[in-house]
């Protein structure tokens, strides 16, 4: 690949890219593209999982090569640093120690010894390095709601606040060319809106914007448009990014059609439970009843402690040995092990996506789910590897089954761990935004999945901020603000978020 | 207190070095049952209390933690670690009567103290828990006969037994009943359940006992683990500088060398690492590393002699007596090295390189390896013991000096390792002096391959490879591997 950096003349296009070609394995992924990034230009990009629009970004920034021409001309005349800076969808952080092999129930645990740095000694870290102004990245922090967060440790953060980290970062560094990969993944209806504010004004002050995203509701400054099919197609609009051509649902495997087998009628129950890092209090007087077969939003900002409770239901964390947990009709700490359980539940979030052991293949990805570790190489009986088998099949993955999980796309993965966790047909199914990075038919696929799995009379808790992409069997909601239950109701029409809910975003 | 093995009969020190079975799946079928609505009090809250606290509650089982009472009224970091997940904590008058099991998670050093204050505490038919059986062998601590005495000990820091547990998956453990403390039989049950409680019981168990424990777990932290691998690090360090390779690069190079090259073996044994290497270099590595052996073999065996006849011990039970005036003097003069003080330069060093420019480090740890091997089973111990406390180790303090180099290595290891490993250090300098004069850079700092054609003998190789291969501690190791296939790769480079 030919790679040429120029420093002057500012009719250059900002990127200019000549017949770009790249294969995965046997695949032709981008075919002979050409691409022209004129100054002004904010381009919005889309295209289906596996399209390559990552693999793009990261050959434009150089974090990949393939076959082809790339010119990158920077305005020597601006006082924007002469950088490009893509934006990753997943975040990876290492500790202290520089290293990045935590796990996911990690964050849930005191330690009184500090693993990773807080966020305040990480930005700091990034201003130093980068000759930047503090004063700047505080207004920020402020306007993206995040001044919460300073003293916290990167482990600690969900991965909504992980991805604004990411975007302070980014917006503080102001480069020429900044790339974004899946912005909005994880963010709350507010902040999406603030952020869209915060990419307009940095496009004003002449950074060059390159969105990756399958959302409609892009920043103003975002001017032009087009899809990833091997090479570009320009669009008129956000709207026309969007994909067409949902996928058939297939007929759904005989074993999940029986009913799970329930042996209390109370699922969850909580009574005034207070979970507390330290000084800072994360959840407070939390009352709250799951029984059997209903189907349960949660919703809440970023932070409000969403995960933190589903965490109690999970097994996952220390503090849910505690006085008013009831889990399956039982008290919590009255003998039994997480092992049992988990072998009840079935839980994908986008942290639990992220500790994942990725070296493990689609089948043996989905395989472990029956006895809920990490991707482990097993040996299954007949019965349950046919199990795996039809689960596959219904999830259109036969072609990629043998594939090692961290080498798909996020789709992809994401649908693998879908059928991971109900592969054991549990009582109560936990998806955690389990669309997350995923495109809108994806989204769409997925849910009506959910819909179906969960017609056998499963129980479904489900978190989602997008109020478009909601799967349809849902009917109870409870809202979490900053640790208490703020709304517990009945929802009829799941599709759109009530007012008020908006209101408080 | 005398020397618990001192006091044996000759037969019954081989009889108690010997006891070594690698136990099946089969055998942990009673889960945590032995152990279920019995009341368990750790001693102690650090890094392995703390976890495997948090694995036996998750099993399902009663936890709650006596720590002394300064460090409650303190609030020290014990009492925070405990408190703040929601673990019941009271003083040992409070809470060791109560205890059906108690188990002594504090440092060796402190173990006389903590178990003289509370064996009055314990109830009548109690149980015991030991992790490491220093106290016992070599204290020669008396444990009042109605106690039961019991111990089990995770091969890996505390950290890691937390994740692979919650990973559905476990570390490797070894087990153990003291013969003279099992008035009622149930020792070797309550040991399989509470292994079953931390996760061990997935991950491969040996079944050993208190005297075969002490006696390979103190050869191998002395000798191959923390002693070679320092003393491989300087010398490798200074000779780089000595002959003018880049100070960051060196550093670089020692620092996550031995990681990257226990790496390979902790997959495939000395053979899969030294299987790393092409065919010249391994045929070179083969040859300095058969030196290497011949060198410090009579070293290797002193160590051992010293730890079986209890001189080791003793004398650092006296530097302990006497306020650690040795210890802390060799650990400041490791954090003076010219490595310790050269910061890892901003070179980017591939995986490969690692193997092909640092060829001696390679000789080095298969050197180590099997002559703490061989030294092992030659003074009774068993196969599956000297594996353990050799080869399997050797990754796990590799990472530890990746992540923090060798002063913060002998920080994070026990005290008990940590003092060893000096007294190896410092007699193992001036062993190695005449064979260093004879190291240049291909060994160690650019690429051994540089300039050869890559051909060689071909019986040569072929008998290089049988030599490799058919060593014991291959083929014991590729049995106890088999069941630790999933243990996960930690890396940092």
């Amino acid at each position: 690949m030919e790679r040429g950096f120029r420093g002057e003349a500012m009719k250059q296009p900002v990127v200019h890219i000549r017949h770009l070609n790249l294969k995965y394995k046997n695949n032709v992924v981008l075919k002979d593209l050409n691409w022209t990034i004129n100054r002004g230009d904010n381009w919005l990009l889309n295209g289906i999982s596996g399209s390559g629009k990552t693999s793009l970004a990261k050959i434009i920034a150089g974090q990949q090569s393939a076959v082809g021409e790339i010119d990158i001309n920077f305005d020597t005349t601006s006082k924007l640093p002469a950088r490009v800076l893509y934006v990753e969808s997943w975040y990876q952080f290492k500790n202290l120690e520089g290293v990045a092999n935590f796990y996911y129930q990690q964050r849930y645990t005191n330690l009184q010894f500090k693993e990773t740095l807080t966020v305040k000694a990480e930005l700091k870290l990034f201003g130093k390095e980068n000759n930047l102004d503090f004063t700047e990245a505080e207004v920020l922090i402020d306007a993206l709601g995040y001044s919460g967060q300073r003293d916290s440790q990167l482990i600690e953060l969900s991965s909504g606040e992980h991805k604004k980290l990411q975007l302070i970062k980014a917006l503080w560094l102001k480069p020429q060319l900044l790339i974004i990969d899946q912005p909005y993944t994880g963010l709350d209806v507010n902040s999406r809106k603030v952020l869209n504010r915060l990419l307009d004004e940095a496009a004003a002050e002449g950074v060059t914007l390159i969105l990756i995203s399958n959302d409609e509701h892009a920043p103003s400054a975002i001017n032009r448009f087009a899809l990833l099919e091997g090479t570009l197609v320009e669009v008129a609009s956000a709207e026309e990014l969007q994909l067409e051509a949902d996928q058939p649902l297939r007929e759904i495997p005989g074993f999940l059609k029986v009913p799970p087998n329930y042996s209390s009628d109370h699922i969850v129950k909580m009574v005034n439970i207070n979970i507390s890092y330290g000084e800072k209090q994360v959840l407070k007087n939390i009352n709250w009843e799951v029984n059997k077969g209903e189907k349960w939003l949660l919703q809440g900002h970023n932070g409000s402690g969403k995960s933190t409770l589903l965490s109690l239901l999970n097994g996952d964390h220390p503090q849910a040995y505690t006085d008013g947990l009831y889990l399956f009709g039982k008290p919590r700490g009255s003998g039994e092990s997480i092992w049992d359980i988990k072998q009840r539940i079935g839980l994908i979030s986008p942290e639990f996506h992220w500790y994942f052991d990725s070296s493990s293949t689609v089948w043996q990805s989905i395989a472990s789910g029956l006895y809920d570790n990490f991707g482990l190489t097993l040996e299954l009986p007949y019965s349950k590897a046919q199990k795996v088998d039809e689960l596959v099949a219904y999830f259109g993955l036969t072609d990629i089954k043998n594939e090692i999980l961290g080498t798909l796309p996020l789709g992809k993965q994401r649908l693998t761990l879908l059928a991971r966790t109900i592969i054991k047909d549990p009582e109560l199914l936990i998806l955690d935004e389990p669309c997350q990075g995923l495109d809108q038919q994806q989204t769409r696929y997925f849910n009506q999945l959910v819909d179906e799995l969960c017609s056998n009379g499963m129980t479904l808790i489900y978190v989602g901020h997008y109020e478009s992409a909601l799967p349809d069997t849902l009917e109870k909601r409870i809202v979490l603000e900053k640790g208490t239950v703020k709304i517990i109701e009945d929802i009829n029409v799941p599709e759109t978020e009530p007012a008020d809910f908006q209101q408080v975003n | 207190m005398a020397n618990y093995f001192n006091t044996l009969p000759l037969r019954e020190q081989l009889n108690q070095l010997g006891v070594c079975e690698f136990m099946e799946n089969s055998e942990f079928a009673d889960g945590v049952n032995a152990l279920k609505g019995k009341k368990i009090v750790i001693v102690g809250c650090g890094a392995q209390g703390l976890n495997q606290g948090l694995n036996l509650r998750d099993s399902g089982l009663d936890v709650s933690y006596a720590l002394r009472k300064e460090a409650i009224e303190g609030k020290r970091d014990s009492w925070k670690n405990a408190t703040s997940n929601n673990f019941k904590v009271g003083t040992y008058e409070e809470l060791i009567p109560t205890a059906d099991l108690v188990v002594n998670l504090t440092p060796d050093k402190q173990h006389t103290a903590v178990v003289n204050a509370i064996m009055p505490f314990m109830k009548q038919g109690s149980t015991l828990l030991y992790s490491h059986g220093f106290n016992i062998v070599e204290e020669g601590m008396q444990i009042r006969k109605d106690i039961t005495v019991i111990m089990v000990a995770p091969k890996s820091p505390g950290s890691e037994v937390r994740s692979e547990y919650l990973r559905g998956f476990g570390v490797p453990t070894l087990i153990a009943v003291h013969p003279e403390n099992d008035p009622e039989g149930k020792g070797l049950a309550q040991a399989k359940a509470y292994c079953v409680g931390t996760g061990g019981h997935r991950a491969g168990v040996l079944r050993s006992s208190f005297v075969a424990e002490v006696k390979s777990d103190l050869m191998g932290e002395q000798t191959i683990l923390c002693g070679l691998l320092q003393t491989g690090s300087i010398l490798s360090f200074d000779k780089m500088i000595e002959k003018g390779i880049d100070p960051g690069y060196a550093s670089k190079l020692v620092q996550y060398g031995v990681e990257v090259i226990t790496e390979a073996l902790k997959h495939g044994g000395v053979s899969g690492m030294m299987d790393r290497l092409s065919n010249p270099a391994k045929i070179k590595a083969f040859k300095i590393s058969e030196e290497l052996k011949d060198i410090m073999r009579p070293l290797f065996q002193k160590h051992q002699d010293d730890i079986m006849s209890g001189e080791f011990s003793k004398t650092m039970m006296e530097d302990w007596a006497n306020g650690d005036a040795n210890l802390l003097k060799w650990r400041a003069e490791t954090g003076e090295t010219a490595f310790e003080k050269t910061p890892a330069g901003d070179v980017k060093i591939g995986e490969q390189e690692y193997f092909d420019n640092y060829l001696l480090m390679v000789a080095f740890i298969r050197a180590g390896v099997e002559l703490a091997f061989e030294t092992m089973v030659e003074a009774g111990i068993k196969a599956e013991s000297a594996y353990y406390e050799s080869l399997h180790e050797t990754p796990l303090i590799a990472n530890t000096i990746a992540r923090k180099k060798l002063f913060e290595m002998n920080r994070v290891i026990s005290d008990t390792a940590e003092y060893g490993c000096y007294l190896f250090d410092q007699a193992c300098k001036p062993l190695l002096a005449d064979f260093m004069k004879t190291v240049d850079t291909d060994l160690v700092g650019k690429n051994y391959n540089e300039g050869k054609d890559g051909s060689v003998d071909n019986a040569e190789l072929v008998a290089i490879n049988e030599v490799l291969r058919e060593h014991p501690v291959e083929i014991v190791g590729r049995k106890l591997r088999k069941a630790m296939t999933a243990m996960k790769a930690i890396k940092t480079v």
